[in-house]
C-alpha cells in the first residue's frame, strides 16, 4: 500500500477526465502489464494471442478509433442520397454520375447504415465497449467499498501537511480528530491494537466512484437501449392525399424498415385519415415564400373499433399512438385528373401526387398513367405550377401556395405498353415505345379539359389536393436511451466534480507532556484545485477541536496517560 | 486478490459468451420460423399451404363493394372463398387478373366464390380495370387498407397482391404472395374443394 504515500502517476490522474482513462492501466495491472506489444513474452500460445487481441479490442485507443470511424462512416450518409430516405435522389445521382455511382453503390454508400462495413464498425465498437465497461464496473464497485488506507508514517511528506502541539494524550488527540472528521462524513479507519502508533485515516469523496460506476452502468444501458430499438423498432413512410385513409400494416406502407425481430402483426393497429393539410408561407420580406407553419389535420383510431380522435400533426409535434409516433416530414400537391374515353366512360379519376422539383416554389413533376383508356393506353408527363407566372413564354412558379395553379401536360399513347408484370414506380413513366400525341405541352387551369387527338377522349384537370408524407416510427429503446444518457451525464459530472481526498492524523507523545499532532492531506485528483483551502480549514478546525477537548472538564487523565505512553 | 482475478476471468469469458448467445438467438429467430402444419408449394415460400387443424380463422369484415353493395365475409360461410387483395395501380395485380378470371370460371361451379379486396385505389380506376380485365366477381372497396390490416394480424399479408384461400369453415387454408400462378392456386384449391 505504498502507493498512498506517493503522488499518483500522471496516467492515473487522467482518470477523471476520460471515461475509460485508467482502464488500460487497470487491465495491465491485473494481467502482468503486457498491454503494449504482442504477447511474445506470453509463451506464444493461442490463448495468449487471443488474450492480447481481446485486450487490444477493449482498449480505449481502439474504442476511440472505432468511434471516430463510426462518425467518419456516417458522413457519406449525410452527403450522398440514401436508398431508405431518398430513393429518388439515388436514381438522380445514378443518372448524373453514371461512372461513379455503380462504384459507390458497390461500397454500400447509398445505404450506409445497412452496409456490412458499417455494421462491422458498430459491432466491434459494441464489443469493445462491453468488454471495457463490464470489468471496469466490477473494479469500480470494489473501489467504492475499499476502506481508507493506513496512515503513512511520515505525514510531512504528503502534498499537504500541518502539525500542532496538543495538551491531550496521543490517543485522546486522535480520538478528538476522528470524531471531528467523522462528523464531516469522512470514512474513518482507526489504528488497531496490532498497529503501532496512534493514527486515524479519513477519506471522503466516494461519490466520485459511485458517479463513475453510474456512468459506466448507464453507458451499458444506452447500448442495450440501442439494441432494443434495432431489434424491436421499425420505421415506415406513407404518402397520403387529403381525404385518403391508411391502416398501419406493411402492405399499406410505401417504405417499411422493420427491426430484426419485427413482423407485420407487431405494428400498432391504428388507422389514420388525412382530413386536410394547410401550409402557411410568409408573404412579404426577405423570407417571402418561406414556410411559417405546416399542419396536417388527421382523424385516427388507435385500433379497429376504437372511437376516432382528431389531431393536428405539425413539424416536431408528431401524433403519438400506442408509443408509435407519426411525424409530418413532407408535403406537396396532388392535382386531380379525370380521363374519359371518346364514348364518355370514366377510365381514370384520381388525385395524383406530384413530387416537388423545386422545394422553394413547389414547382412539381408527376405522371398520369391511364391503362384502361381506349383505343390506346395513355401516359402524361406533367408539371404542376402552384402560382403560375409567365416568364418569357415559359411557366414559372412565383410562390409555393396554390394561388394560381396550372398544369402543363405532355400526352403519350401506345398499345399495351403498360402491361408489364414488374412493379413500377407510380412516379415515373417509361416513354420508350410511346408516341407523343402533340408536339407541345398543353396548359390546363382547374376545371379545364383537353380533348386529345386521335379519338383518345379527354383529360380534365378537376382541381388540386395536397398530400403529406408521414414517417411512422416505433423505437422502444428511445426512452431508456434518454434516461440512461441523462444518468451517464450525471455520473460523469459527479466523477468530475467530486474529489477523492484523504486526511491522516498521527499523534506522537511530546517530550514535555501532551502530544504532537501531525495532519497530512492528499487529494487523489485535484485538477480544479481547492483541496489546499479545504485542508487548511480542516487543519485549523482540528486544532480548535483539540483545544476545546483539552479544556473540557473531565479531561484529567492526561498526565498519567502521557506518562504511561512515554514509558511504553 | 485471487478472487478478483478469477472474477475478471469469468467476466472476460462471460462477455463474449453473452454476445455469441445474443447473436445466436437473433439468427435462430430470424430464419427458419416455419411453424408446423405449414408447407410451401415446390419450396416457394410465397406459396403457402396450411394443413387442416393449423389454419387461422379468417377475420370477418363488412365492407362496401365497388358498385355500392355491402358485403360481409360471414355471409360466405360454408363456401370456399378466394380473397384477392389487389389495386389497379399495381402491375403484378394487373398481370394476374386473367389467371384469376380463368380460375373463377373453372372453380365457380365447384362452389368456390371469388372476392376481390381493392386497396389504395379509387373506385373509378378500379372499375375501369375490372371492366377491361373481364373480372366479374365483386370487389370490396378497401382504399384505407382496413381489411388488409385485419388479415395481416393472422397471415403474412405484407404486400400487394396477395391471395388468400378460405375453407368452408372460414379458416385460411392457403396464401399466395405476389401474382398467383394457376398451378399454385389449383394445388391449394384441390385440398379444400374436395373436403
Amino acid at each position: 500500500m505504498t502507493d498512498v504515500h506517493t503522488p499518483q502517476s500522471p496516467g492515473a490522474e487522467a482518470d477523471a477526465a476520460a471515461s475509460f482513462g485508467d482502464k488500460e492501466a487497470g487491465l495491465a495491472g491485473s494481467s502482468g502489464g503486457a498491454t503494449g506489444g504482442p504477447p511474445a513474452a506470453e509463451a506464444g500460445s493461442t490463448a495468449g494471442w487471443l488474450r492480447w487481441l481481446w485486450r487490444q479490442l477493449t482498449s480505449m485507443r481502439t474504442a476511440l478509433v472505432l468511434l471516430f470511424l463510426l462518425a467518419l462512416g456516417s458522413v457519406p450518409g449525410s452527403v450522398l442520397p440514401q436508398q431508405g430516405a431518398d430513393p429518388g435522389g439515388v436514381q438522380q445521382y445514378f443518372a448524373s454520375h453514371p461512372a461513379l455511382a455503380p462504384w459507390l453503390n458497390r461500397l454500400g454508400l447509398f445505404n450506409v447504415f445497412a452496409a456490412p462495413w458499417f455494421a462491422a464498425i458498430y459491432l466491434l465498437l459494441f464489443a469493445s465497449l462491453v468488454g471495457c465497461v463490464v470489468p471496469r464496473t466490477f473494479r469500480l464497485a470494489g473501489s467504492a467499498r475499499t476502506p481508507p488506507p493506513r496512515a503513512p508514517r511520515y505525514l510531512r511528506r504528503l502534498p499537504h501537511s500541518a502539525s500542532y502541539p496538543s495538551a491531550l494524550s496521543p490517543d485522546a488527540a486522535v480520538a478528538a480528530a476522528a470524531s471531528m472528521l467523522g462528523g464531516r462524513r469522512f470514512r474513518l479507519r482507526r489504528a488497531q491494537a496490532a498497529d503501532s502508533g496512534h493514527w486515524v485515516s479519513a477519506e471522503k469523496g466516494y461519490l466520485r466512484e459511485a458517479g463513475n460506476l453510474l456512468f459506466h452502468l448507464a453507458l451499458l444501458g444506452v447500448l442495450v437501449s440501442i439494441a432494443l430499438g434495432g431489434l424491436f423498432g421499425y420505421k415506415a413512410d406513407k404518402l397520403l392525399v387529403e381525404g385518403q385513409q391508411f391502416a398501419n400494416t406493411p402492405a399499406a406502407l410505401d417504405e417499411f424498415h422493420p427491426g430484426r425481430l419485427v413482423s407485420g402483426s407487431d405494428l400498432a393497429p391504428f388507422s389514420l385519415t388525412l382530413n386536410s393539410f394547410s401550409a402557411s408561407y410568409y408573404t412579404s420580406g426577405d423570407s417571402r415564400g418561406q414556410p411559417s407553419n405546416f399542419q396536417a389535420n388527421v382523424t385516427y383510431t388507435a385500433s379497429p373499433g376504437a372511437s376516432p380522435a382528431t389531431y393536428h400533426i405539425r413539424i416536431n409535434d408528431p401524433l403519438p399512438v400506442d408509443s408509435t409516433k407519426v411525424y409530418l416530414i413532407g408535403h406537396g400537391y396532388a392535382p386531380v385528373f379525370q380521363v374519359t374515353t371518346a364514348r364518355g366512360q370514366v377510365v381514370y379519376d384520381e388525385a395524383t401526387p406530384f413530387i416537388p422539383a423545386n422545394t422553394g416554389t413547389l414547382l412539381s413533376d408527376g405522371v398520369v398513367k391511364v391503362s384502361e383508356s381506349s383505343p390506346s393506353q395513355l401516359g402524361f408527363m406533367g408539371v404542376f405550377v402552384p402560382t403560375a407566372v409567365s416568364v418569357g413564354g415559359t411557366l414559372e412558379s412565383a410562390f409555393p401556395a396554390a394561388d394560381n395553379p396550372v398544369v402543363s401536360l405532355i400526352a403519350y399513347s401506345c398499345k399495351l405498353c403498360m402491361n408489364s408484370a414488374v412493379p413500377q414506380s407510380v412516379y415515373q413513366l417509361n416513354t420508350a415505345g410511346m408516341q407523343k400525341l402533340t408536339a407541345t405541352p398543353h396548359v390546363l387551369f382547374p376545371g379545364q379539359s383537353w380533348s386529345l387527338p386521335g379519338g383518345n377522349g379527354k383529360i380534365t384537370f378537376v382541381g388540386v389536393k395536397q398530400w403529406v408524407s408521414l414517417a411512422i416510427t416505433y423505437d422502444p429503446g428511445q426512452v431508456p436511451a434518454l434516461v440512461c444518457g441523462i444518468l451517464a451525464l450525471g455520473g460523469l459530472l459527479l466523477s468530475f466534480l467530486v474529489r477523492r481526498r484523504r486526511v491522516f492524523v498521527r499523534a506522537e507523545p511530546a517530550a514535555g507532556g501532551g502530544s504532537l499532532v501531525t495532519v497530512g492531506g492528499l487529494a487523489r485528483t485535484d485538477a480544479s484545485g481547492g483541496f489546499e483551502d479545504e485542508f487548511a480549514s480542516l487543519a485549523a478546525e482540528l486544532l480548535t477541536v483539540d483545544a476545546s477537548a483539552a479544556a473540557a472538564p473531565g479531561e484529567t487523565k492526561r498526565e498519567p496517560n502521557n506518562q504511561s505512553e512515554a514509558g511504553a | 486478490m485471487f478472487k478478483a482475478k478469477r472474477r475478471t476471468v469469468v467476466t472476460l469469458a462471460a462477455v463474449p459468451a453473452a454476445l455469441l448467445a445474443g447473436a445466436l438467438v437473433v439468427t435462430l429467430t430470424q430464419g427458419n420460423t416455419k411453424a408446423s402444419g405449414v408447407s410451401y408449394i415446390n419450396g416457394n415460400t410465397n406459396e403457402i399451404v396450411y394443413a387442416e387443424g393449423h389454419r387461422a380463422l379468417a377475420p370477418d369484415f363488412t365492407a362496401t363493394s365497388l358498385t355500392g353493395t355491402p358485403i360481409s365475409l360471414a355471409s360466405y360461410r360454408g363456401k370456399v372463398v378466394v380473397l384477392n387483395f389487389w389495386g389497379s395501380w399495381c402491375n403484378p395485380c394487373r398481370s394476374e387478373a386473367p389467371t384469376l378470371a380463368v380460375l373463377d370460371e373453372q372453380y365457380g361451379p365447384k362452389g368456390v366464390s371469388f372476392l376481390g379486396d381493392d386497396v389504395g385505389d379509387t373506385t373509378a380506376n378500379a372499375l375501369a380495370f375490372t371492366r377491361s380485365a373481364g373480372i366479374t366477381y365483386p370487389s370490396v372497396n378497401d382504399a384505407g387498407y382496413s381489411v388488409v390490416q385485419k388479415f395481416g394480424q393472422v397471415v403474412p399479408l405484407n404486400d400487394t397482391p396477395t391471395t388468400v384461400v378460405i375453407d368452408r369453415t372460414g379458416h385460411i387454408a392457403g396464401l399466395v404472395i405476389g401474382a398467383v400462378s394457376y398451378q399454385a392456386m389449383a394445388t391449394i384449391l384441390r385440398n379444400v374443394v374436395t373436403t
